[in-house]
């Protein structure tokens, strides 16, 4: 099966965000990385086809330097990965999946072969809105599943399992499809050493909005503006030898806030 | 403006938190809820005082119930619709915004109307930023649960059985089945204490003493992803970005460092306990109370001073 798993790429999202001078999310000099459940949908991804034969595909909308992370993943079962930059200006969920729905016509194109599932990961961890995946199966009129844990072949298509608040569902679909991915009972991969080697002399082929076919297209959503929650501060800390001792304080600590 | 609010069924009874979308629905305009193929549900909405249509459609599954939507979205040409921010209708709305190329937000904290334009608010960035949010009609909104109490009861007001067009074709995605495997009913939400443990609790048993904690605090028990994928507790459990947002009085996390990713869902907390035997545990700088220890003999300790206490 050959496989598309779609990759954001977002500021490491186990630093704390916070507004910059001008009141914009302070996120430079923050490291990018690929979004984490675009990581597990690789994942998964790779042991699909380990399993029953295929190819992984990875691609980013992106800015130039979005290469390294798209090498990363090459080199944890990714065999292809293509860098398409997006059209300039404001864009929403909306438009995203617009351009990712012409994009992935291009890499198929670009691949000489269509694709039999496409993945996104279930959210990301910068916007955390989770439209997507869903967005992009309408814009393709493909069959769709969230929140995916694991895939497996079936006749004439795709057996999906998708967690839920309490189970699970199971859902059959033809091909192609799109799913996205939530987390599974594994982690992604760490590299080999050897297949870190061959990903960083890998060229990332790089395509222009215009050659994917990609228009400006009016966002239906427009960011006003941003405000920060207020901070919690530190508080008293208790540091004793005796357990006993550190539980009389904190416990009259508790109950001095009315926290009891 | 008028704006549909969809409501979602469990046991053929409204869920609350959807039920809570009534009240912006309303403050904005005209609110209509929206049902789909459920008697019981629409005469338990309309008891809110909002008018009802209850879609003829079997509510069978994701693909019909927005195909259900699609057709009175189309006809009938809403503002918008708004949603509860449940995992089912974060599929539905930004379903229904790409086929109507309208605007759709997640997990929206709060509504207003500016200029003859919706304007939403909601976290992102795990809760630390939020944005303001301006909305091109039709709008299709999902609201965390909390941020509306839902109406009061009044006067019933009506309900219709409304035909829906669904297209041949409109089911892609075939459901199999559904199967539950939590049957525990975990309200986190609307716990007043949580304890929560994480992977410092070193083991199933360590574990444990999270759960005599929360039961001699009358809480409820909460974990870090680490607990779960450890097998430790159900992932009912979670607190966090793909867990639950809490809001309890108190909050104590045994043995949880204090990643993004967990801490976020507990900032609402009003006050903070954390025991962490790493002095330099990132979860000490948003604790109003940190514990510098091994929770294995502190968590015993507390429940000492505790029923000391009474
Ligand atoms: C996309 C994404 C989504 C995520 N969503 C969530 C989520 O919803 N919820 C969530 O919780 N996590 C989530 N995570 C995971 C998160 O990043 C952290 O890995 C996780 O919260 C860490 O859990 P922990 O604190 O239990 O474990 P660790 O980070 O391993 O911390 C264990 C802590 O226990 C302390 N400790 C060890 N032994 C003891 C002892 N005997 N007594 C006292 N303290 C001790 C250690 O000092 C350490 O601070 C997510 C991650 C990603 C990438």
């Amino acid at each position: 099966m050959n496989i598309l798993v779609c990759v954001k790429q977002v500021p490491d999202d186990y630093v704390e965000i916070r507004l910059d001078g001008a009141g914009k999310p302070a996120t430079a000099g923050v490291e990018i990385v690929n979004n984490a459940f675009d990581t597990y949908a690789v994942e998964l991804a790779a042991r699909f086809c380990e399993a029953n034969g295929g190819a992984v595909t990875v691609l980013t909308l992106g800015k130039d330097g979005a290469q390294s992370g798209l090498k990363n993943l090459l080199a944890v079962g990714a065999s292809k990965a293509y860098l398409i930059t997006p059209p300039e200006g404001d864009a929403d969920e909306n438009c995203v999946a617009a351009w990712l729905a012409a994009a992935v016509q291009k890499c198929q194109e670009l691949n000489d072969e269509p694709f039999d599932l496409i993945l996104c990961g279930k959210e990301s961890t910068d916007e955390i809105s989770g439209q997507v995946g869903a967005m992009l199966a309408e814009k393709l009129d493909l069959p769709f599943v969230s929140s995916v844990i694991e895939a497996m072949p079936i006749d004439g298509g795709l057996s999906a399992r998708q967690e839920t608040e309490f189970g699970y569902i199971r859902y059959e679909v033809p091909t192609p499809a799109v799913f996205t991915i939530a987390k599974p009972g594994y982690d992604p991969r760490y590299p080999t050493i050897k297949n870190k080697m061959a990903a960083r002399k890998a060229v990332i082929p790089t395509v222009s909005a215009a050659e994917a076919g990609m228009e400006a297209r009016p966002a239906r959503v427009v960011c006003l503006g941003y405000a920060e929650p207020p901070h919690r501060q530190a508080g008293v800390k208790v540091q004793e030898k005796e357990a006993a001792v550190a539980a009389a304080k904190a416990v009259a600590l508790m109950a001095e806030a009315k926290a009891l | 403006m008028k704006y549909f609010v969809y409501i979602e069924c469990q046991d053929g009874q409204p869920l609350s938190a959807s039920l809570e979308a009534l009240t912006p629905a309303a403050q904005l305009g005209e609110a209509v809820a929206v049902t789909v193929g459920s008697a019981s549900a629409a005469a338990a909405v309309a008891a809110y005082g909002v008018p009802v249509m209850d879609l003829d459609a079997e509510p069978c599954c994701p693909d019909r119930i927005t195909a259900a939507l699609e057709s009175v979205i189309r006809e009938q040409k809403p503002d918008g619709v708004l949603f509860a921010a449940t995992q089912a209708a974060k599929d539905l709305a930004p379903r229904l915004a790409a086929r109507l190329d309208g605007g759709c937000v997640t997990d929206a904290t709060g509504l207003e109307v500016k200029d003859g334009k919706l304007i939403c608010t909601r976290p992102a960035y795990g809760g630390t930023i939020l944005e303001r949010l301006a909305v091109t009609a039709p709008a299709f909104v999902t609201l965390r649960s909390g941020s509306y109490a839902k109406p009061a009861q009044t006067a019933p007001a009506s309900v219709e059985t409304v035909p829906v067009t669904i297209p041949d074709g409109a089911v892609k995605a075939k459901l199999m089945e559904a199967v539950t495997e939590i049957s525990e009913a975990v309200d986190l939400e609307g716990a007043d204490i949580v304890v929560a443990g994480g992977r410092g609790m070193g083991s199933a048993e360590g574990f444990r003493l999270v759960e005599e904690l929360a039961a001699l605090l009358g809480g409820v028990v909460g974990a870090s992803r680490p607990a779960i994928e450890e097998g430790w507790i159900s992932r009912a459990h979670q607190v966090g970005q793909s867990g639950k947002m809490v809001s309890p009085k108190l909050y104590i996390a045994c043995g949880i460092s204090g990643a993004m990713q967990h801490i976020s869902g507990a900032m609402g907390s009003k006050f903070i306990v954390a025991i962490n035997k790493d002095e330099s545990a990132p979860i000490f700088s948003v604790a109003d109370v940190g514990i510098v220890g091994d929770a294995l003999e502190i968590i015993p300790a507390l429940m000492d001073e505790l029923r000391k206490r009474g």
